[in-house]
C-alpha cells in the first residue's frame, strides 16, 4: 500500500507535467523535449529563492514564473525563428533535444552536481483509507486538483481556452475567424511553461532531495502518459499520468526502482505500436 | 431569410493577381470583382486554380503580384485575421469547422470578433436560419454528416454578418436537392439582401442559375468571363462545362 502511495504522488506530480506538455505540443505544433529541463531549472530559481530566507510554498511562484519566462523565451528565439523556415519535424526534435542538454548541463555547471532539498517540513503524518500521507503531500495532491479543474476550466468556459483549441484544430480557420493565432500561441507557451515550472517545484518536493540531471529521464514519463491519455488530449493527460505513475511505483516496489523509466518506455512503445493516438484519442483532440 | 445575418456588401477586387504556394505562382494576371447585391461565380476544372485564388483574396495564401482591394481597403497580404475584421466571411473547401469542437463552440469562435453579450443573439440568428443545427449544438463538428458540416460552416462565417461571402465549392458532397436549395435560397438570398457573393462552385449549370457574372478559371488564368445569358451562347464554355447536362463529379481538393 506503501507504494500506492508514492505511485499516487508520483502521477500527481506527472498530471501537471504532462497537461502542460500535452497542451503545449496540441496548441503549438512543437514537441518540447527540454521540458524536462525547464522542470528542473525552475526547481533550482525556487530553490535558491527558498536558500535565501523565502519559504519553500512562497518560493513556488518563483519556479512558476521562471518555467514560464523559459519556455516564452525558448519559443520566441529558438523555436519560432526555426519554424519560419518550414522545416522538418525531426528538425524541431533535434532542436528540441539540443536545447534540453543545455539546460540540463548548463544548470549542472552553474549549481554543481551535488543533490538539494528545500527547507521544508513534511507536515503532520496522516492515515488515509490504508496510505501515511504527510501534510506535504497532500499539499500537493490539492495543488494538483486545482491545477486539473482550473485547466478543464479554462478549456471549455473560458474565450481563450476555446481559440486555444480552434487553435489546435485548424490555425488557418481560426485567423479567418479573427483569432489572432500567434497571440494565443505565445500565451499557450505562458500558460504550459507556468505549468513546467510548478511541476518541477512539487517534483523537487515530491523527491525530497534533487540534483541537476534529476528530471533528465522524466521525458520518458511524460511521453509516455501523454500518447497514453492521446497527444493533445487534457483529460487523457490526467488518466496517462494516474496510469504511469501508478504502474512505475508499484511495479518499482517489486523490481527494480531503477527500471521506473523502462517500464514507462514499454508502456510508451506499446503505445505508439497499438494505439498510436491515446486510448481516447483520435488524432490531435485539444 | 433574416436580413441581419448579412451586412450591405463591399466591392471586392483583385487586380493583376498572381499568387501561389512557395513563391510559385498558381494563378496569374488574374482581375475579378465582385460587388454588392451580386452573385459572382467561379468555375474551372479541378486544379485550375479556383481554391487557390480564393485563399489569396483571404490571405491564407500569398499574393505574390498585383493587389486585392477590399472596399477603400488595400488588403494585400494582410493577414486573414485582419481581413476577418474588414468583414469578408470565408468558407474553406475542406477543413471548414473545428472538427474536435462542439457546434455552439464552432460558432462562438465564428464570432470571436463580436462582444461577449451579442453572442447569444447572433447564434439564435444564425439557427434561425440553419434550424436543422439546433439540435445538435453540443455535438462534436467532426461527427457531423456531410451537409450537416457545410450549414455550420456557413453558421460560423455567418456569425459576424459578413459583408463579403467567399464560398469555396459550398454544395460540393449535398444532395442534389440541398445543393440546389443552399445555392438558390441561402447564397442567393445573401446577395439580393445587398451582399457581396463570391462562390467558387463545380455545377457550373447550377452556378449560372444564380450568378450575374461567372468568370472561367483555367491553367491559372481567367480564360473567358461574362454574364450567365452570354456564356450560355459560347460554343466552347458549353462544350467543356455544360456538356452533357450532367454535373462533374465534386471534387475532394
Ligand atoms: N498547399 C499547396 N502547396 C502546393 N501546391 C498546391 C497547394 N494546394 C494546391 N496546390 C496546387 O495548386 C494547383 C491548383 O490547386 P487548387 O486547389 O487551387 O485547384 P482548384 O481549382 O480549387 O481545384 P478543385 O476543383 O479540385 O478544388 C494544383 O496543381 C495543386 O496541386
Ligand atoms: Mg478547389
Amino acid at each position: 500500500m506503501s507504494s500506492f502511495g508514492f505511485g499516487l504522488m508520483t502521477a500527481a506530480v506527472l498530471a501537471i507535467a504532462t497537461v502542460g506538455f500535452t497542451m503545449q505540443f496540441a496548441v503549438t505544433n512543437v514537441l518540447n523535449l527540454a521540458y524536462g529541463s525547464i522542470m528542473i531549472n525552475s526547481a533550482f530559481v525556487a530553490y535558491y529563492a527558498n536558500a535565501h530566507g523565502v519559504t519553500a510554498w512562497a518560493s513556488l511562484p518563483f519556479g512558476v514564473a521562471t518555467g514560464a519566462a523559459a519556455s516564452w523565451a525558448l519559443n520566441r528565439f529558438v523555436f519560432t525563428p526555426f519554424q519560419r523556415r518550414n522545416p522538418a519535424p525531426i528538425t524541431v526534435v533535434i532542436v528540441a533535444l539540443g536545447v534540453d542538454l543545455i539546460g540540463t548541463f548548463g544548470l549542472q555547471a552553474i549549481v554543481g552536481g551535488s543533490y538539494v532539498s528545500y527547507h521544508q517540513s513534511q507536515g503532520h503524518e496522516y492515515h488515509i483509507v490504508g496510505m501515511f500521507l504527510s501534510g506535504l503531500q497532500l499539499i500537493i495532491l490539492a495543488i494538483c486538483a486545482v491545477v486539473l479543474v482550473t485547466i478543464h476550466w479554462l478549456l471549455r468556459y473560458t474565450r481563450l481556452g476555446k481559440a486555444m483549441r480552434a487553435t489546435s484544430a485548424n490555425p488557418n480557420l481560426a485567423r479567418n475567424s479573427g483569432v489572432k493565432t500567434q497571440f494565443i500561441i505565445s500565451t499557450t507557451w505562458l500558460i504550459s511553461g507556468a505549468l513546467c515550472g510548478l511541476a518541477g517545484v512539487v517534483f523537487a518536493m515530491n523527491t525530497g532531495v534533487f540534483e541537476a540531471t534529476s528530471a533528465q529521464l522524466y521525458i520518458v514519463l511524460l511521453l509516455a502518459a501523454m500518447f497514453l491519455g492521446g497527444p493533445g488530449e487534457p483529460y487523457g493527460a490526467m488518466f496517462g499520468a494516474l496510469v504511469i505513475g501508478l504502474s512505475t511505483e508499484i511495479s518499482a516496489a517489486y523490481v527494480n526502482p531503477q527500471y521506473k523509466e523502462v517500464i514507462a518506455f514499454v508502456a510508451l512503445l506499446g503505445m505508439l505500436t497499438f494505439r498510436p493516438y491515446g486510448i481516447f484519442g483520435s488524432e490531435k483532440t485539444l | 431569410m433574416s436580413a441581419e445575418l448579412s451586412t450591405q456588401g463591399l466591392v471586392l477586387t483583385a487586380t493583376g493577381l498572381s499568387a501561389g504556394y512557395d513563391r510559385r505562382a498558381i494563378v496569374s494576371a488574374i482581375d475579378v470583382q465582385a460587388s454588392p447585391g451580386k452573385v459572382v461565380s467561379i468555375v474551372g476544372p479541378n486544379g485550375s486554380g479556383k481554391s487557390t485564388l480564393l485563399k489569396s483574396l483571404v490571405g491564407v495564401v500569398r499574393v505574390l503580384d498585383g493587389h486585392v482591394t477590399v472596399g477603400d481597403v488595400d488588403t494585400t497580404n494582410m493577414a486573414s485575421e485582419e481581413i476577418a475584421k474588414i468583414g469578408i466571411g470565408y468558407v474553406p473547401q475542406v477543413e471548414d469547422v473545428f472538427p474536435p469542437l462542439s457546434v455552439k463552440e464552432n460558432l462562438e469562435i465564428g464570432g470571436y470578433l463580436l462582444a461577449r453579450r451579442e453572442i447569444p443573439d447572433r447564434i439564435e440568428a444564425v439557427l434561425e436560419f440553419f434550424p436543422r443545427l439546433k439540435g445538435m449544438m453540443t455535438r462534436k463538428a467532426g461527427k457531423l454528416s456531410g451537409g450537416e458540416r457545410k450549414m455550420l460552416a456557413m453558421g460560423r462565417v455567418l456569425m459576424l454578418s459578413p459583408s463579403v461571402l467567399v464560398l469555396d465549392e459550398p454544395t460540393a458532397n449535398l444532395a442534389p436537392m440541398v445543393a440546389t436549395q443552399l445555392l438558390e435560397e441561402y447564397i442567393r438570398g445573401f446577395a439580393d439582401h445587398g451582399s457581396t457573393v463570391l462562390l467558387v462552385e463545380q455545377r457550373a449549370k447550377a452556378a449560372l442559375r444564380i450568378s450575374d457574372w461567372t468568370y472561367v478559371l483555367g491553367g491559372g488564368r481567367i480564360v473567358l468571363s461574362g454574364a450567365p445569358r452570354d456564356l450560355e451562347q459560347n460554343p466552347a464554355f458549353v462544350e467543356s462545362f455544360l456538356g452533357g447536362g450532367a454535373a462533374p463529379p465534386p471534387s475532394s481538393d
